[in-house]
C-alpha cells in the first residue's frame, strides 16, 4: 500500500510538473470548447431539413407538421425546416446528405385513424449520421407519439402547443462538448504508453525492478492516477460547458463517470498497446499522431461526419472514439442510460479486452 | 583469517547464451561477508550479464546463485530486500527532486535509512529539493549510488560508482564504501578504473568471453603474474643497450626516443648498479622514475586488452 500510494504520487508529481501535459490535459480541451463555441455560437445552428411526403392524408399531414413547426429555440426558430416533394427525389436528397429525415404520411392514414386502426408514418434516415439517431429520432417519436395519443383521447384535435417535447436547445455545443470530452480522453489514455516508452529507454523501469516493488503496482498507480485526472479533466469540460455555454447534463452522473472510467480503460489499455511495441519515445508520438488524428476527425469530435466514402465508414463503424463520443452524447443529451448503451459498451469493452490481452502477451519491461 | 568466513553470494556453474554466444560461460566463485568484492573485464565479457544474473534481474539457463543463503530463482523477493544495486547508469525520474526520490525508494522496502542519512551519505543536503534532472552529472551519480544504501543492505552491488565523479567525489565515494564495508558488510564492485580495484578491493575476478580467467586478491595477482618493474629514465653520455642489459637484474632493455626504459624482477639491484654505471661513466641521470606493476598490467597481460577499450 506504500508502495501504490508512492507510485501514485510519484505519477502525480512528475505531471504536475509537465508543462505540455498539464496544457494537453486541462488546457487544450477548454480552448477547443472555447473557440468552436464562440467561433459556432449561433444557438439556432443545431436544425433540421427534414423531406415531407403526403400521400394522401391531408388531416394527418397538417397535424405533423403542425406539430413539427411547433417545436423550436430560444429565438422561435423552428428545429425543423420540412421540404415538400415526392417520395423519390426527397429520398435522393436524403442519401445526398442535404436531408436529416424523411416523413412519409401514408395514402390510408386519414381514413385509418377515423376507423379506429394505427397506421404508421414511415421516417427515413441515415443512421451513420449520429446526430439524426440521437436528437432528431426521438424527437420525431415524441411528435408522432404525441399527436397519436391526442387522436386516441379525443375527437377534438388539440392543439400541440400545450406540450413542450423540448425540454433543452439542440445546440452545436451539446453536439461539441462530449466529442471534446471523449477526445481528451482518449489523449489522456495513449499517453499513459509515453512514460512506460521513456522510463524503459531510460532504464529507469530496470532501476525499479531492483526492488522488491511489484510492476503490478506500477500499473496499478498509474492507472488510478490517469483515471482521477480524467475525472478531472471531464469535471472542468463539463463545469466550462455549463458556465460559458449553458450546456446542461441530461443524463444522470454515475453513468456518466461510469462511461468516464470505461472510456479511460479503453484508451490506456491502447497507450499500453503502443509501450508493448514501440521502443522509442521519438517513435511514439508520430505513431500516437497516426491513430489518435484520423480517429479524432473521422468519429465526429467536432462536426458530424457525412457523407463519408463507403470504404471510410467501416473503419469509422470499429474505431472506440466513435462510440465513446456518442455515449456521452447519449447520455448528456438524451439522458439515456448507460446500461441501455448495449452497443457502445459492448464495443468499448471489447477494445479494452483485445488490448489489454495483446499487451500481456507481448509486453516487455526491458 | 583463522576461522572460515561466511559465504553471502555463491555462484557455481553458471551459464547463460544468447543465440550462440555465450554471455556467461560456466562460471563460479564466492563471495565472502564483509569483503569488497570486484568483478573487472573488457566490454563484452560478460560482466553485466553475470552481475545481473546474480542481482535476480535476469534469469540463467543454468547453474545456480545463493545469495544470502536464498536461491536467487526462487526467494528473488526477500533478496532484493536485503540487497542494493546501483546500475551502470543513473537512470531516475527526471522530474522529481532528491528528497523525493529518495522517498520513493524508501517506500519499496519494509526497512529503509532516513532519507536525511542517504543524503549526507553522498553530501547532497544542498540539492535536497532540486530536481534529478537539473543535478550536475556527478550529482546524479552520486544520488543513483546513495539509493542502493537506502535500505541499509547486506550486500550492495555497485557497477562503475565513480564514473563521472571529480578526484575528490571520488575519494569521497571511497570513503563511502570503505566505511560500509567496516560494519562487516559486502560490496560486489564493478569498475574500470583498476587503481581503483586496486585500492577498494579484497578480491577482483577478471573476466573474459565469458569465464573467469583469475581470481585473487589485487596485490597477489600482480606478483603472480607480473615479475618485473620498470625502470625509467635519460642518461647523458649513454652507454649502448647491451652495456644496459648486463646490468644485475634487468631482463629487458628499451630505448624510447632519448627514453630509456628497463625492465627488472630486482628494483634495488638494478637501481645501485645502474647509478654504478653512470658516476662511473659521469653520466647525468634525469627523470628517473620506477614504476610497480599495477592491476592495469595484469589486465593487459591476461585479456591482451586494456580496459577502457
Amino acid at each position: 500500500m506504500k508502495a501504490f500510494t508512492n507510485v501514485f504520487l510519484a505519477h502525480f508529481k512528475q505531471f504536475t510538473r509537465d508543462k505540455g501535459a498539464l496544457f494537453f490535459t486541462f488546457i487544450f480541451p477548454i480552448m477547443l470548447i472555447l473557440i468552436f463555441g464562440w467561433v459556432f455560437h449561433d444557438p439556432g445552428a443545431q436544425t433540421f431539413k427534414v423531406g415531407f411526403v403526403d400521400q394522401g392524408s391531408p388531416q394527418s399531414a397538417s397535424l405533423i407538421t403542425q406539430g413539427l413547426d411547433s417545436i423550436t429555440l430560444d429565438k422561435n426558430e423552428k428545429v425543423f425546416e420540412i421540404r415538400k416533394g415526392t417520395v423519390d427525389e426527397l429520398l435522393q436528397s436524403l442519401r445526398d446528405g442535404d436531408l436529416a429525415a424523411v416523413i412519409v404520411i401514408p395514402e390510408s392514414m386519414d381514413t385509418s385513424i377515423r376507423q379506429g386502426q394505427r397506421t404508421d408514418v414511415q421516417v427515413y434516415y441515415d443512421p451513420s449520421r449520429t446526430s439524426s439517431q440521437q436528437i432528431l429520432i426521438p424527437i420525431l417519436n415524441q411528435v408522432i407519439n404525441g399527436i397519436d395519443r391526442q387522436l386516441q383521447g379525443s375527437s377534438q384535435l388539440i392543439g400541440m402547443e400545450e406540450r413542450s417535447i423540448q425540454s433543452r436547445d439542440l445546440r452545436y455545443m451539446d453536439y461539441l462538448l462530449p466529442g471534446i470530452l471523449a477526445m481528451s480522453l482518449m489523449f489522456t489514455g495513449v499517453y499513459a504508453g509515453l512514460p512506460i516508452i521513456q522510463q524503459r529507454q531510460a532504464h529507469i523501469i530496470k532501476r525499479l525492478g531492483a526492488t522488491p516493488l511489484r510492476r503490478s503496482m506500477l500499473v496499478f498507480g498509474d492507472l488510478t492516477f490517469r483515471m482521477i485526472l480524467v475525472l478531472l479533466t471531464a469535471a472542468l469540460i463539463v463545469l466550462v460547458g455549463r458556465l460559458a455555454f449553458d450546456v446542461k447534463m441530461v443524463g444522470n452522473w454515475l453513468s456518466f463517470c461510469g462511461l468516464v472510467i470505461l472510456g479511460t480503460l479503453v484508451f490506456t489499455s491502447l497507450g499500453y498497446l503502443m509501450a508493448a511495441f514501440v521502443k522509442t519515445e521519438e517513435a511514439f508520438i508520430p505513431i500516437i499522431n497516426i491513430i489518435t488524428m484520423p480517429m479524432m476527425f473521422l468519429s465526429g469530435t467536432f462536426f458530424e461526419v457525412t457523407n463519408m466514402p463507403s470504404f471510410i465508414e467501416p473503419v469509422v463503424r470499429i474505431m472506440p472514439l466513435t462510440y465513446l463520443g456518442d455515449g456521452f452524447r447519449q447520455i448528456m443529451v438524451a439522458g439515456t442510460p448507460l446500461h441501455s448503451m448495449t452497443t457502445d459498451i459492448a464495443i468499448l469493452v471489447g477494445w479494452a479486452v483485445v488490448c489489454l490481452a495483446v499487451t500481456i502477451r507481448f509486453f516487455r519491461w526491458d | 583469517m583463522n576461522t572460515r568466513p561466511e559465504t553471502v553470494i555463491e555462484v557455481s556453474n553458471l551459464v547463460k547464451a544468447y543465440g550462440n554466444v555465450k554471455a556467461v560461460n560456466q562460471i563460479s566463485f564466492a563471495v565472502a561477508k564483509g569483503e569488497v568484492f570486484g568483478l573487472l573485464g573488457p566490454n563484452g565479457a560478460g560482466k553485466t550479464t553475470a552481475v545481473e544474473i546474480i542481482e535476480g534481474l535476469r534469469t540463467a539457463d543454468a547453474g545456480m546463485v545463493t545469495v544470502l543463503g536464498m536461491d536467487v530463482s526462487k526467494d528473488v523477493r526477500s533478496i532484493k530486500e536485503r540487497i542494493g544495486i546501483q546500475p551502470q547508469q543513473p537512470a531516475l525520474f527526471p522530474t522529481l527532486t532528491v528528497q523525493e526520490i529518495v522517498n520513493f525508494f524508501r517506500s519499496m522496502y519494509k526497512k529503509s535509512n532516513s532519507a536525511s542519512q542517504i543524503i549526507e551519505l553522498v553530501s547532497l543536503q544542498e540539492s535536497r529539493k532540486v530536481l534529478f534532472k537539473s543535478l550536475s552529472g556527478g550529482q546524479q551519480q552520486r544520488l543513483s549510488v546513495a539509493l542502493a544504501f537506502v535500505n541499509n543492505p547486506d550486500i550492495v552491488f555497485l557497477d562503475e560508482p565513480t564514473t563521472g565523479l571529480d578526484p575528490q567525489a571520488r575519494r569521497a565515494m571511497w570513503e563511502v564504501i570503505w566505511a560500509f564495508r567496516r560494519t562487516g558488510k559486502t560490496v560486489f564492485l564493478t569498475t574500470h578504473f583498476m587503481e581503483e580495484a586496486e585500492r577498494l578491493c579484497d578480491r577482483v575476478a577478471i573476466m573474459d568471453y565469458g569465464q573467469i580467467i583469475a581470481l585473487e586478491s589485487p596485490q597477489r595477482m600482480i606478483d603472480e603474474h607480473i615479475r618485473e618493474s620498470t625502470i625509467q629514465f635519460k642518461m647523458t653520455n649513454c652507454p649502448n643497450p647491451e652495456a644496459l642489459a648486463k646490468l644485475t637484474g634487468v631482463t629487458k632493455v628499451v630505448n624510447e626516443g632519448d627514453e630509456i626504459i628497463l625492465q627488472t624482477n630486482n628494483i634495488p639491484s638494478s637501481i645501485s648498479a645502474l647509478l654504478e654505471l653512470a658516476s662511473a661513466r659521469s653520466s647525468k641521470l634525469s627523470e628517473l622514475f620506477v614504476r610497480q606493476a599495477t592491476l592495469e598490467d595484469v589486465f593487459l597481460k591476461l585479456t591482451g586488452k586494456r580496459i577502457r577499450d
